[in-house]
């Protein structure tokens, strides 16, 4: 079974290298007098693989956490597949196909690496309680099905033999995949990654590189990670988007962006 | 050569008292009840709800009122007090489940203090300290049903609680049955994650906010069921019964059956019961007060002792416990 | 340098730039709405009345407030939700009563509070050694905490009525004794409590501002990691806290044992009214634990006025519910994510 067919999202994707799945505009966040983010806009092409970069602090993660409904944005407008979701709650984008994993993996340590994947999965009527108590049938049908994709799942990642420890024994690597697997059940459109290769062996990094350029390659997710490896970024993504100081300071193809004088001060210029 | 009991002191008489064992079980079947909703609040959804008792106390209220100052039929108010109650529930979670989880204990610790003052102070609807009586015709009609069975079975003269004791435990078994069905579903598995991290089950689709509602709403459902047996054991509703002292004794309970265990309820209740309340027979030279400050005494130890050689009870499952975080 | 900007202020209307000027300000707005609130009662109910209740109130609050110092310091720093804490207070006015309590020694007052501070802060002091601390190196979490601390209330509150039993004590104090005061009667005792209360707690006001221990308390408060590698000797700002917050708990608990009456129950009945100034201050933040306390006294005392008596202690309750929804940090907490 190819990632793609486990993982791609259940409507065939618009012409590659067409729309824009994502636009930002003017996203402001505020804590207390500290503006984080500061008029962040950009746009991410739909089947692109586009990297975020910029120096620490620069509010990428606060600006994920933005776009994706963890934080409300003060001020500007998001917008995914044409809809916007400027202010949606977390779980709501997360179903829309806009799906985020975490700088420090969530895994969810007191259950199953079974039931992490099993978790994920959309549209499970057994997650209703109604349904749960009164129509117990469609609820199993789907529990098979869902079971199946996990299953599938963890053999491609290769976290078939853990498929029945719980996901708190499991490596700082093996965990990373988890959560990169766990985020393909959802079958999502459009897939955030935040520092995917932090903190793992290069060879599983690349098993992790090719597993993306094969979804999007398959199954047209489009993709935006968060990264500080720059030879990552530079072999690895079709476009860069620089931040610094909370807004967006330069984008384009990677070796553009590298000869930016305004992105080599960024980085040198001592913004912390 | 002395046996352990004749040292200690500790009069046997009373464990082969039938009426002993009755009125432990009873006991013992109204905490498992209300244990059950903690698992579920703390064991499976990682919320710590301090304010049980304040929903058992809503329940039998609700249900004292409407037999004895509207006169609705005892059978009818009881679906009736739980939908209260249930409303109650919701009306506390839709703020609380949104704060950090040592603010939601104070809160419902709070909100079920709210409930007794109110209880105590609205002397017109609730009869104050005196508290209301006069609600279990209906059910001692059943209750003679049930003694007539028992003794066409062969025992001359039941014990007056009897029926009471095994409609508890019918009620009881019923509902952990339930819990640990509903558990294994998918719903449940939901409510697990968001037990682990709320952030990652938000960030797979999953709206954690209404499953926190849904938990404390239960919850409170067990609650007011364990209210109505308390009530009907007691005869009688009156404020002091809804003390916290009642709910941190359903937290020992709970952390002695082990966290994450829904059967455990059942037999951590009926051990510390026994315990506690064989306890009273301590043949000490010394009076009452003292032998009831010496049984709560070690229920206190008890606690300190569980929580720091064995937080995860008789059948807590270490890997699944929200303890250690 | 646009980064670190303050707001600005063109983008915001009247009305929310009016919101923020608020929420910036949540010390002045609290005592607006207070004096707001007095200013009325006095109008309906007249002065006398007011100040009379506010006197009490300031009695009772300074009770709350040396409870809750207490409780929020080893909260914030220790992130411990000491259940145990109300039976501090019993254990304190029981301590007194050894020494002060009618018909016992006769040792003057003053020496049985001192004596009540010395041991509730030896017991505090002993738990951290023999119970906190060792549970805190092993990495218990919240909840196993939480419930260490319910048994150890059990413990102390049921210890204390093995010894003492359930029936009401008294400290040997004149409670009948008045004093006139710019032209209002009060119960000397309640003046006592006052004036007490109020030294102590402007002492520690000072304290935690000017003194290097107060600073590191209150550094330790707001975030233990970062006051844990800057070299502070974190194990001893704790044992200080603990022998801060015992002889606080102490204190309070010989006041209010002063103007009312020992029982095994006493100090049990203050923990939620003194949760509740600890989350109004903000939880770790004494000095808003310090002003908060005295706020709730002063206003439960004036909601005598205005509801039957009875209601007296459900205020406290309303309250803490009030602030949980609407502002869980506190008056005077940041806007933190909770």
């Amino acid at each position: 079974m190819t990632d793609a067919a486990a993982a791609a999202p259940s409507e065939a994707p618009a012409q590659k290298g067409g729309s824009w799945i994502f636009e930002a505009e003017n996203v402001v966040k505020r804590f207390g007098g500290i503006r984080a983010v500061n008029g962040a806009s950009m746009s991410v092409r739909e089947g692109s693989i586009t990297a975020l970069i910029g120096p620490n602090g620069a509010g990428k993660t606060t600006f994920f956490n933005l776009i994706t409904g963890f934080y409300k944005p003060d001020q500007g407008r998001t917008t995914y597949m044409g809809e916007p979701i400027t202010g949606e709650a977390p779980y709501r984008i997360a179903r829309k196909g806009m799906v985020r994993t975490f700088q420090i993996t969530k895994a969810l340590e007191g259950m199953p690496v079974l039931d992490n994947m099993m978790l994920a999965a959309h549209d499970q009527p057994g997650e209703k309680l109604r349904n749960a108590v009164f129509r117990p049938a469609a609820s199993r049908r789907r529990e098979r099905e869902v079971r199946k994709q996990a299953d599938d799942l963890l053999e491609i990642f290769n976290l078939t033999k853990l498929r029945d420890s719980y996901a708190g024994t499991l490596s700082g690597g093996q965990r990373k995949l988890l959560e990169l697997a766990r985020a393909l059940m959802t079958r999502p459109r459009f897939l955030l990654l935040d520092e995917p290769m932090a903190g793992i062996n290069p060879t599983l990094g690349r098993q992790l590189l090719d597993h993306m350029q094969s979804l999007r390659r398959d199954a047209g997710v489009t993709f935006l990670f968060i990264e500080h490896d720059m030879e990552v970024v530079m072999n690895h993504s079709d476009r860069v988007i620089v931040m610094a100081e909370g807004r967006v300071i330069a984008e384009g193809e990677p070796q553009e962006v590298r000869s930016d004088q305004k992105v080599i001060d960024a980085y040198l210029g001592g913004s912390a | 050569m002395t046996d352990p009991f004749t040292m200690v002191g500790v009069s046997l008489e009373a464990f082969t008292s039938i009426g002993f064992w009755t009125g432990v079980g009873i006991i013992a079947g109204t905490y498992t009840i209300f244990a059950l909703g903690l698992q579920l609040n703390v064991g499976y959804t990682g919320i710590f709800n301090f304010g049980q008792a304040g929903f058992m106390a809503v329940g039998a209220y609700s249900m004292a009122i409407l037999v004895t100052e509207t006169g609705i039929d005892f059978w009818l108010s009881l679906p009736l007090a739980i939908a209260i109650t249930m409303l109650f529930g919701l009306l506390v979670a839709l703020p609380a489940v949104r704060l950090r989880t040592d603010y939601l204990a104070i809160a419902t610790i709070a909100a079920a203090e709210a409930v007794r003052l109110f209880a105590l102070n609205a002397t017109d609807l609730t009869g104050g300290a005196q508290g209301l009586f006069g609600f279990d015709d209906s059910w001692d009609e059943v209750s003679d049903t049930i003694e007539g069975w028992l003794e066409s079975l062969g025992w001359s003269n039941p014990e007056n609680l009897f029926p009471l004791f095994l409609v508890v435990w019918v009620v009881a078994l019923i509902l952990t049955a339930i819990m640990w069905r509903i558990q294994k579903t998918p719903w449940g598995r939901v409510m697990r994650a968001v037990r682990e991290d709320e952030d990652a089950a938000r960030a797979l689709g999953k709206n954690a906010f209404a499953y926190k509602l849904q938990s404390l709403v239960i919850a409170a459902a067990f609650g007011a069921i364990a209210g109505f047996f308390l009530a009907l054991n007691l005869r009688f509703v009156i404020p002091d019964e809804f003390l916290p002292i009642f709910t941190f004794l359903g937290y020992a309970v709970l952390v002695l059956g082990g966290l994450a265990n829904y059967w455990g309820v059942a037999v951590g209740s009926i051990v510390f019961w026994t315990i506690l309340e064989g306890l009273r027979f301590i043949d000490l030279p010394v009076s009452e007060v003292k032998i009831s400050a010496i049984r709560f005494m070690l229920v206190g130890l008890a606690l300190i002792l569980l929580m720091a050689f064995r937080p995860q009870g008789m059948f807590g499952k270490k890997e699944e416990m929200v303890l250690g975080d | 340098m646009e980064a670190g900007a303050l707001a600005q202020s063109e983008d915001l209307s009247p009305f929310e730039r009016w919101r923020e000027a608020m929420r910036d300000r949540p010390a002045l707005v609290t005592l607006g709405f207070v004096g707001l609130v007095g200013v009325l009662l006095i109008v309906f109910e007249g002065l006398q009345a007011v100040a009379d209740t506010a006197l009490t109130g300031l009695s009772t609050g300074s009770i709350y407030a040396l409870g809750a110092v207490g409780l929020t310091l080893v909260y914030g720093i220790l992130k411990l939700v000491n259940f145990a804490h109300g039976d501090f207070l019993t254990f304190g006015a029981y301590m007194a009563y050894i020494l002060s309590g009618s018909e016992q020694l006769g040792v003057p007052l003053v020496v049985g509070i001192l004596f009540a501070m010395a041991m509730t802060a030896l017991l505090g002091v002993a738990l951290e050694k023999g119970m906190w601390a060792p549970m805190r190196r092993r990495g218990a979490g919240m909840l196993q905490l939480l419930l260490m601390s319910i048994g150890l209330a059990l413990v102390i509150r049921y210890a204390i009525q093995y010894i003492w039993g359930t029936e009401l004590r008294q400290l040997d104090v004149n409670d009948t004794a008045t004093v006139d005061f710019l032209g209002l009667s009060i119960g000397r005792i309640f003046l006592v409590v006052i004036v007490v209360g109020f030294v102590v707690l402007i002492a520690t006001g000072l304290m935690l501002r000017f003194t290097t221990l107060g600073k590191r308390m209150r550094a330790l408060s707001d975030n233990l990691e970062l006051a844990e590698t800057s070299g502070i000797n974190t194990s001893r700002v704790i044992l200080w806290t603990w022998i801060l917050a015992g002889g606080f708990a102490g204190l309070a608990g010989v006041l209010l044992g002063a103007t009312t009456q020992l029982q095994p129950e006493m100090g049990f009945e203050l923990l939620l009214p003194i949760f509740a100034v600890v989350v109004l201050g903000g939880i770790g933040d004494a000095f808003g634990a310090l002003t908060a306390g005295i706020l709730l006294g002063v206003v439960i005392e004036w909601s005598t006025l205005v509801v039957d008596e009875r209601w007296k202690t459900a205020i406290g309750f309303v309250v803490l519910i009030l602030v949980l929804i609407i502002r869980p940090q506190g008056i005077f907490g940041k806007a933190r994510a909770i």
